[in-house]
């Protein structure tokens, strides 16, 4: 199947404590269109670090990161903005949500950089709905549960119909039930709507959720 | 306006209104209190100038002064020359002051204070020290044998000048005045207190004593003084030098003396302390709105994440710390005007040279609002700026 994500010899370095430290070591790997993958390995393996590269949210020292055939790594902030914007989506653990602005508003958010606010919100409705919080548009992230704030984050990342979603460990922080409920929805659209899916985890048991799984060691593929 | 553009003004409306509303109000306050702080000792100090000027204009030169040309003691022809005067176009009113020579004394008290002879109806016209009795009242036309004195040379518990004074002369008293070494009594008919010592320093008898003691400068005086309709007597001075009087012709800003430094001193220590209070305003503003903005570092990273342009996210504090602003301004502003001004104007500074109210010139409202809101402004771009260049993961994960 068509690649839609390509890593090609990344390394990250950080500077720490006066010394360097290698999060990424060399690492490549290809996301096929469609799969669901996940990474997983211990604390301080590097997963997270690879997950913020692939999404463009950080820039690795050296190697590339290829999106439906473009390389990246190159390109101005402008372009990864708009390329975030359109066609990537992404989860933050801890939802990352805007607490001023109300469930129905942190979804219109991505999609009002792009089209009008009617059409944002008709986009924004339709997919609170699709996560379950229905009724639950107005109320602001401190009004609502873990697990149903993580929803909005989830709808959030969707709005702009991106082709790739990234989610970074986006059960650490919800019950064993609300989990679940991520992960169905997880399953959904990526059977159901054909989203790539690449998810950073260390819970085993979601393991079984994953198309392809694989495992990062001290910064390298284990 | 772009939709991109809207969304600025969008996110900026939600932080105001569902941003904490403590710390809202507390930016506001602060931003009031700056802004109530850089007009309020500007305008006192506009106040005393302003206050000390029109002292000077009501009780001693009025908008216009004239003296006798040099070399010349008097003005001859006292009533002609003031009839050209008054038919000048923006003259209102105006009034002679014949100064007369001679000491004045009481008890064994003797001094060389100014006497003057007015026409006590004319004098009313052109200065208000009729309205500033303390103790009796002022002269009238007829009176013979009678005087006004100052309040400085009355004397008394806590005046000024009380050393230099008869120490607590009262109305109904005699006074001596010594013309050429001859006395003459006169009675006190009143005590004026103007709250300036220099005019509180004189003594008035009417014109027709005068004319009786000193016959040979009838018709003769030594200064003029002239009210004009408007405040700008420019105009009127030139009219009144193009009548080629046998006269000097002064405006009150060229006869004031000493208090023309003493405004000037005013002036620069008001500039000093305006650009003192410039800085502390803009320091308190800067960190009040930058702290504001810095504590926002997460949700700034969390909207590049999503991609949302920095533009917008710069935009967006920058409206929001102009929003600040306009309502600081404004609650300032209301302060001002509807709490310290009527305050001060009932219960005025009382300094030893006028009553000093609060007074703020359009200009100087307008140029330190101005400032206000353009230190508001550098103040959310600059944090704003900085945080959207910073590394997106750091702003998000606090590092």
């Amino acid at each position: 199947m068509e690649s839609i994500i390509k890593v090609e010899n990344l390394v990250k370095i950080y500077h720490s404590g006066g010394s360097d430290v290698k999060a990424l070591d060399d690492v490549s790997i290809e996301v096929a269109a469609g799969e669901f993958l996940m990474i997983t390995g211990r604390n301080g393996s590097g997963k997270s670090t690879l997950l913020h590269q692939m999404a463009l949210l950080d820039l690795p020292n050296s190697g590339q990161v290829i999106i439906r055939g473009q390389k990246t790594c190159h390109l101005s902030e402008k372009k990864r903005i708009d390329l975030r914007l359109r066609q990537l989506g992404y989860i933050f653990q801890e939802y990352a949500l805007i607490p001023e602005l109300s469930a129905l508003e942190n979804v219109m958010l991505p999609a009002m950089m792009i089209g009008t606010s009617k059409a944002a919100m008709k986009r924004a409705i339709f997919l609170l709905d699709k996560v379950g919080l229905k009724n639950k548009e107005n109320r602001l992230p401190s009004e609502l549960s873990g697990g149903e704030q993580q929803h909005v984050a989830i709808a959030r990342a969707l709005v702009n119909e991106p082709k790739i979603l990234f989610a970074d460990e986006p059960t650490a922080n919800l019950d064993t039930t609300a989990s679940k409920r991520v992960l169905e929805i997880f399953k959904n659209l990526n059977k159901k709507d054909g989203i790539t899916i690449v998810m950073v985890t260390h819970e085993e048991e979601e393991l079984i959720y994953a198309g392809r799984k694989i495992r990062l060691s001290d910064g390298r593929l284990a | 306006m772009t939709s991109q553009a809207r969304l600025s003004f969008y996110l900026t409306l939600k932080y105001l209104q569902r941003g904490r509303k403590w710390t809202l109000f507390l930016i506001l306050f602060l931003m009031s209190v700056a802004f109530v702080n850089l007009i309020f000792v500007s305008s006192l100090f506009t106040g005393i100038i302003d206050g000390a000027n029109k002292q000077i204009i009501d009780t001693m030169t009025g908008n216009i002064y004239v003296t006798p040309s040099d070399g010349q003691d008097f003005i001859n022809n006292k009533d002609s020359v003031l009839k050209k005067i008054a038919d000048v176009d923006g003259v209102e009113s105006l009034s002679a002051r014949t100064q007369v020579p001679a000491r004045l004394g009481y008890k064994n008290i003797r001094g060389n204070w100014q006497i003057l002879a007015i026409s006590p109806e004319n004098e009313k016209q052109v200065s208000i020290v009729a309205d500033k009795m303390i103790e009796g009242s002022f002269l009238d036309v007829d009176d013979e044998d009678q005087i006004v004195i100052g309040r400085q040379i009355a004397g008394g518990d806590n005046v000024e000048e009380n050393a230099f004074s008869f120490k607590g002369a009262k109305v109904g008293e005699k006074v001596t005045v010594l013309f050429d070494g001859m006395p003459k009594e006169f009675t006190i008919k009143g005590i004026f207190n103007t709250k300036f010592v220099d005019s509180d320093k004189r003594a008035f008898i009417t014109e027709k004593e005068l004319d009786k003691l000193i016959p040979s400068i009838k018709d003769k005086t030594t200064t003029i003084v002239i009210r004009t309709k408007t405040k700008d007597e420019t105009k009127v001075l030139d009219r009144i030098k193009a009548l080629n009087l046998d006269v000097k012709v002064y405006s009150w800003q060229e006869a004031t003396g000493l208090m023309k430094s003493v405004a000037s001193s005013f002036l620069s220590v008001n500039v000093l302390i305006t650009l003192v209070g410039i800085l502390i305003a803009a320091v308190t503003v800067f960190i009040v709105i930058y702290v504001d903005i810095i504590n926002k570092r997460k949700q700034i990273g969390i909207l590049r994440a999503i991609g949302i342009k920095p533009y917008i996210i710069i935009a967006s504090y920058v409206i929001l710390s102009a929003v600040y602003s306009v309502i600081g301004v404004l609650i300032g502003s209301a302060v001002f005007y509807f709490v310290l001004v009527p305050y001060f104007g009932a219960h005025p500074f009382s300094l030893p040279i006028c009553d000093a109210t609060l007074v703020l010139s359009k200009t100087d409202y307008i140029s330190r609002a101005e400032m206000i809101m353009w230190v508001s402004v550098i103040s959310g771009l600059i944090p704003s700026a900085i945080i959207t260049r910073t590394k997106m993961l750091d702003a998000i994960l606090g590092r």
